[in-house]
């Protein structure tokens, strides 16, 4: 039988699929021999350090700020006086804790937002089981 | 919730006010042609890769902070200097056109990134 959940994970899961460490070797469960110095620091770099990483231009748009861009920022600042983070370990898990595939493939304000709902749960203002049963409960508004 | 140590230490007087007296005297001066280390990087540092092993020069002796990789933990025991240095692009950058000899970068380091050359 297929689900309308079935369906949705199975998509989930060909596209994880999809995202993997531009390395094009096999990689797969390395035995330590395989990874030499270069390849170790390749692997350690902070994603948030492109300086002189070879790229493609992008082209330059000018967009506004979405509501939900603007929350997500003011959040961030309460968060910081009421003295969950400062601003260096905001960026910590805004730019780097989360890797390289969603440093690059998630929006800005998304990496925003995760990171407030992260250090939530990790500095244990909230419980993940919370997050999820919340998240679930106001996703179920718009079913 | 208790509020971390640096949101009590900077409450009413600011970053990096909060910390100024707390570094001791700067190793470095304006001037100086320092070259950036290449230290072990896990985890986090603001120190761009592209700078280090390169030689610039002090352009401005800037504040003192906590460095960001003790201060991305809430570590604020230990500030450091903070400062400016400034590099030929050249230096920099194998490839850059010799037309443009004169261009400069500078950016940001703390003082246990940088020694005198």
């Amino acid at each position: 039988m297929s689900s309308p959940t079935r369906q949705q994970v199975l998509r989930h899961i060909e596209l994880v699929g999809q995202l993997q460490p531009a390395l094009h070797q096999p990689q797969h469960a390395p035995f330590p021999e395989a990874i030499d110095h270069a390849l170790f620091r390749a692997y350690m770099r902070t994603s948030h350090d492109v300086g002189g990483e070879p790229d493609v231009p992008i082209q330059y748009e000018e967009k506004e700020e979405e509501q939900w861009e603007l929350n997500t920022y003011v959040t961030c600042e309460c968060l910081a006086w009421r003295g969950l983070w400062n601003a260096e370990e905001r960026r910590r898990r805004q730019n780097v804790d989360l890797g390289q595939t969603q440093y690059l493939g998630l929006p800005y304000y998304g990496r925003w937002l995760l990171s407030a709902a992260r250090i939530l749960v990790d500095k244990q203002a909230i419980t993940l089981t919370e997050l999820i049963t919340k998240i679930d409960e106001v996703k179920k508004r718009y079913e | 919730m208790s509020k971390t140590h640096h949101a009590q230490k900077a409450t009413g007087k600011g970053d990096p006010q909060c910390f100024a007296g707390e570094a001791g005297p700067p190793k470095f001066k304006v001037g100086d042609q320092v070259r950036i280390k290449d230290l072990p990087d896990i985890f986090y540092t603001r120190c761009q890769v592209y700078t280090r092993g390169a030689v610039g020069e002090v352009a401005v002796v800037t504040h003192e902070s906590p460095a960001p990789e003790d201060e991305a933990w809430d570590n604020v025991d230990r500030p450091e200097w903070f400062y400016i240095v400034r590099f030929k692009q050249s230096e920099l950058w194998p490839d850059y056109p010799a037309v443009y000899a004169n261009d400069t970068l500078q950016t940001e380091f703390s003082e246990r990134w940088l020694e005198l050359v």
